[in-house]
């Protein structure tokens, strides 16, 4: 399958929220790739199911470092179709719930392709509703596949989309590499000013190729990064893998208040990864 | 920019197919062009938007709402708010409301939104749009906004904005003292929006719970609880009360409940229904389910009216008496799930508890002194069953010397009621003494009546504390008078003193509503009629009292106002004679037969009492005169003296005084003779006008002390004896006759002297009339 694309920026609708960088001249024109389909999951089949084996793995529990995964996270990861499974209406449903669960008040899910599927280069997109309520975040993100010999950040962290539950008109895309992770990482912000990503479906993408990656929502591509923006090294020329997850508090979002609804679901409608071919 | 391009694109095509249509409404059908209202979004952005008006609320300050132009969120003014101290005569709140006089087309927006800030934190009771002052019709209420000194935005949502084609109700606020002090808040830039930022709305009737109510036919519920949450921009959700305009209800039974637009349900039978809602297309969460009992089960006659007194009684509820104020009869405590409903029970008021498991009833406010009460008094009436265990409770709540609730001076008592005095489907009257409640340490400040226990449909009536009449005693307490005539006279039917007629049946079966009872009194076997109407009594064979001459009846009665007994032969003959009530203790009454004519006497069946009250009797025996005794048929008592303390005159029990006449020529007309009586030789003295006796020898009896005579007589009406010495000295003694059998007399010697010379007595004297018999005269000591 080819991927025709030819998309112009819709500059007014961008919120710049840091750097605006984006006033440039010759990048406003984006040119026409030509991407053929290599890896998919539509998630079709029964409610209740798990998400297809073959293609996703899960991380349980509260991170390697007892940390809440680096962020200080307040939920407790399981593989239980009660945090990730199937919707029945051909979505993959991960669910954050308040509950008491080994020790933590929450919890959810976080799914990968680690050692399953990894690629440098492409297009990555998703189809996706999101929760709400603040304390909630989720995320459709990537890191190096050479995570395990070289330790984060100089594996490198490709983030798709991030969301902030009391924000819920507002996605974050960024990069975190050596010299600029966690709060320095290079980020930018994409907004709707009279509609909100939790009421309908919206698709984020990156399309990445050597020394550039062009991220995306729905057809307006609102952030380009090159090797001249990061104030570290570009460590994006290499294979990553994928992940999908729902986390509740954290250094990213904030602790979930009295106030938000629970439980909370992210529903992926599909993930698509695309080669370019010529 | 092809993006931008399209949209322009595409607002143009619209914008041209709106002119079209106009145009051609226009040219088509003239003046039916539906009518347009504005859609101006701005209600106060730096003043009032055009057309609106400022009412205040009553009772509000009307003076609370100004526009200032020192302090604004942006522009030149804002609106400002100044919420009154507690107290200010002026005006106890700050509220108002801002409308139209022409209805605004609100459809295309999607919230009304403001910012505000306050002089201080406070929270602003309420804020709104959609009251017009009038029906209000798709009013929205956001409570409790929390304000302080800097300026934020609120949002009030619009539940379906579709419903808002003409309003005029664009806002409204209701805001008192906080901890009774006032204070300043400021609203900027109000104004309906349409934000797309608002989400997930969720709509609910009764707060979103699913309740379950047991109702009966003809009853009706307001659905309450009606909300619409929606997820604000700030992810968190906020819910607003709205109107049931912006709801539209269903019922899944119509034929045992339907429901009106207004969210009122109406029970129309028996059955399960099940009311939902929407709002547009969304169900709404929380459902009523009714399971309906059908018509309600009552009584059909009132309770029993009360007879006590209206000076001793205190009365919550009669229409018997003046009630005293009883705060409410219903105190809605948690977990209770009573319900109370007035009702007219042929025309007499009464209260209905339905669902009763626990009900307070509150006279606080004017607590009830009933320490000069004795009971308390409620009739109630119950269709559920009433076998044991099934208690029906009644507790009491004193105040204590306080008067108000706590205080560690409150004491209450609890009586639980049962069968046999809990009957179902009846009235039933409930009077317990107030000594029974034993918990209760007092009641100068009665404040509660509790009712509890395990009958969920009660009606109740005359409530009332009273002081009991004085006990009146409910019967005889000594036995009626014993019987003193010989048996061999009497033919009886009841009574101790004699062999009663056998298989004499003293309750037939008549139809009469008087209760028959026997028992003793002071040991006596008693007949008892109690509510007298009528009363036979059925002889075990019939009798024959033709030789009898009365009937004799000991009766017994403090409240009957008619008696009468009858006797009865075959036909039925019956005649009636009436009796003398009440009687003051026992009455006794000989009735002559012949009263009875013409009942034959030689053919009785039964007897008949009517009349009323509470009667006892004793002692129902006919009898006979005895036939009128001529002479002695026993010997006078022989007496006991020892010999050697008697001097005898005439006595076969002695050795009389040697040579006495016993009949002296002293002139007299009496006849004197000697009879034998039972073989015992006495004296009979027949016509006596007087009569002497000459003793043999003058006798000294001064060792003496009395004169025994035995003497009997059926005839005669005067009788003197006298002892006579020398001279002659006499004395002369009266008698009493005539006797009843014998009569034994010993007279004292000193009623004879010093007239009489008792060394030397030598006669006796006898007058009077009739004929009388005489043994054992002698002198003893």
């Amino acid at each position: 399958m080819k991927w025709n694309h030819s998309t112009l920026i819709n500059s007014f609708l961008l919120v710049v929220m840091l750097c605006t960088f984006w006033s440039c001249q010759d990048d406003d024109v984006i040119v026409d790739r030509n991407y053929e389909l290599v890896w998919e999951d539509n998630f079709a089949g029964l409610a209740g199911k798990a998400p297809d084996a073959t293609k996703w793995a899960y991380d349980i529990g509260i991170g390697p470092g007892n940390d809440g995964w680096g962020n200080q996270e307040l939920q407790f990861y399981t593989n239980r179709p009660e945090n990730a499974a199937l919707d029945g209406n051909g979505n993959l449903a991960i669910t954050a719930r308040s509950e008491s669960y080994s020790g933590r008040a929450f919890t959810s899910a976080r799914l990968n392709t680690k050692g399953i599927f990894a690629q440098a280069y492409g297009r990555f997109e998703a189809r996706i509703k999101m929760p709400w309520g603040p304390g909630i975040w989720p995320a459709f993100w990537m890191l190096g596949a050479n995570i395990d010999q070289v330790p984060w950040p100089q594996c490198g962290e490709i983030d798709i989309m991030e969301y902030r539950g009391q924000e819920p008109n507002l996605i974050h895309g960024s990069v975190h590499g050596p010299g600029y992770s966690g709060g320095a990482a290079i980020t930018k912000s994409y907004g709707f000013t009279n509609d909100r990503f939790d009421v309908d479906f919206h698709v984020f993408a990156v399309e990445w190729g050597k020394d550039f990656i062009d991220y995306y929502v729905d057809d307006v591509l609102y952030q380009r990064l090159k090797p001249e923006d990061t104030p570290g090294e570009w460590v994006y020329n290499q294979p990553f893998f994928i992940i999908l997850n729902v986390a509740v508090g954290g250094n990213f979002v904030g602790f979930p208040t009295p106030q938000t609804p629970f439980p909370q679901t992210m529903l992926v409608d599909y993930i698509k990864v695309y080669k370019e071919v010529n | 920019m092809q993006h931008l391009k399209h949209k322009i694109a595409t607002l143009v095509l619209f914008a041209s197919t709106a002119l079209i249509t106009v145009l051609s409404c226009k040219r088509d059908i003239d003046g039916l062009a539906p009518a347009t209202f504005p859609t101006t979004p701005e209600v106060f952005i730096d003043g009032f938007s055009a057309g609106l008006n400022y009412a205040a609320f009553g009772g509000s300050k009307v003076t609370a709402f100004d526009v200032d132009a020192e302090v604004k969120y942006k522009g030149t003014a804002s609106m400002k708010f100044a919420v009154p101290d507690a107290g200010d005569p002026q005006g106890a709140y700050a509220g108002g409301g801002y409308l139209t006089t022409v209805g605004r087309d609100l459809s295309g927006y999607d919230a009304l939104t403001f910012w505000a800030k306050a002089s201080k934190a406070a929270t602003i009771d309420v804020v709104g749009f959609g009251n017009d002052f009038g029906e209000s019709k798709y009013q929205v209420t956001l409570r409790g906004v929390k304000v302080n000194s800097n300026w934020q935005k609120f949002i009030i949502p619009i539940p379906d904005p579709s419903k808002l084609k003409q309003e005029r109700g664009m806002f409204f606020y209701s805001e008192g003292p906080e901890n009774e002090l006032g204070y300043t808040f400021w609203i900027d830039d109000l104004k309906f929006e349409k934000l797309g930022t608002i989400a997930h709305p969720k709509p609910a009737i009764l707060d979103g719970q699913d309740q379950v109510f047991s109702v009966e036919t003809d009853q009706k519920l307001n659905i309450g609880g009606l909300k619409v949450a929606f997820n604000l921009p700030t992810g968190i959700d906020q819910s607003v009360e709205a109107t049931p305009a912006y709801f539209s209800f269903s019922s899944s039974n119509p034929a045992v409940a339907s429901v009106s637009d207004a969210g009122v349900v109406s029970v129309v039978d028996a059955g399960k229904a099940v009311i939902t809602a929407k709002v547009g297309e969304l169900n709404a969460l929380g459902s009523m389910t009714l399971n309906s009992s059908g018509k309600a089960v009552g009584p059909e006659t009132p309770a029993p009216t009360p007879t006590i007194k209206a000076d001793s009684v205190i009365s919550l509820f009669s229409n018997a008496y003046n009630n005293v104020t009883v705060d409410t009869w219903n105190t809605g405590w948690q977990f209770s799930t009573a319900q109370t409903i007035d009702v007219k029970i042929a025309g007499n008021d009464a209260k209905r508890y339905r669902s009763l498991n626990f009900v307070g009833i509150e006279f606080s406010s004017k607590t009830i002194n009933a320490s000069a009460m004795t009971n308390f008094h409620l009739d109630i009436w119950t269709p559920d069953p009433t076998d044991l265990p099934k208690t029906f409770k009644v507790q009491l709540v004193d105040f204590g010397a306080n008067g108000t609730f706590g205080g560690g001076d409150d004491s209450s008592h609890e009586i639980a009621v049962t069968r046999p005095t809990l009957v179902s489907k009846e009235w039933v009257s409930i009077n317990i003494p107030l000594s029974r409640f034993t918990g209760l340490n007092r009641r100068g400040n009665l404040a509660q009546l509790v009712l509890s226990g395990d009958l969920p449909n009660v009606y109740l009536d005359n409530v009332y504390f009273y002081i009991a009449p004085k006990e009146v005693p409910v019967g005889p307490t000594v036995a009626a008078p014993p019987p003193t005539r010989s048996a061999a006279n009497v033919t009886s039917i009841f009574s101790d003193a004699y062999n009663n007629a056998a298989g004499t049946d003293f309750n037939p079966n008549w139809g009469q509503a008087t209760k028959v009872t026997q028992l003793p009194i002071a040991g006596n076997n008693t007949l008892r009629y109690e509510n007298l109407n009528y009363q036979g009594t059925q002889f075990g064979s019939n009798l024959n009292v033709s030789s009898m001459t009365h009937l004799h009846l000991d009766f017994w009665s403090k409240n009957s106002s008619n008696l009468n007994v009858f006797i009865i032969s075959p036909g039925p003959v019956e005649k009636a004679v009436a009796l003398t009530v009440p009687t003051n203790g026992w009455g006794s009454v000989d009735i002559p037969l012949s009263d009875f004519s013409p009942v034959a006497l030689n053919d009785l069946i039964q007897f008949k009492f009517e009349g009323n009250g509470d009667i006892y009797l004793d002692n129902i025996y006919f009898y006979k005169n005895p036939p009128a005794a001529t002479e002695p048929t026993t010997a006078a008592p022989t007496p006991t003296y020892a010999a050697a303390n008697v001097i005898s005159v005439f006595s076969d029990a002695y050795t009389n005084v040697a040579g006495s006449d016993l009949n002296p020529n002293w002139g007299q007309a009496t006849q004197v003779s000697e009879v034998k009586v039972a073989g015992n030789n006495t004296l009979v003295y027949s016509g006596l006008n007087y009569q002497g006796l000459q003793l043999g020898s003058d006798q000294n009896v001064s060792g003496m002390t009395q004169l025994h005579l035995d003497f009997w007589t059926a005839n005669s009406t005067e009788l003197k004896v006298s002892l006579i010495s020398p001279g002659p000295a006499e004395k002369a003694y009266t008698l009493k006759v005539p006797t009843s059998g014998w009569t034994s007399i010993d007279i004292p010697l000193k009623e004879f002297t010093p007239t009489v010379d008792l060394n030397k007595v030598f006669q006796f004297k006898f007058e009077g009339n009739g004929k009388i018999y005489f043994d054992n005269i002698l002198f003893h000591k």
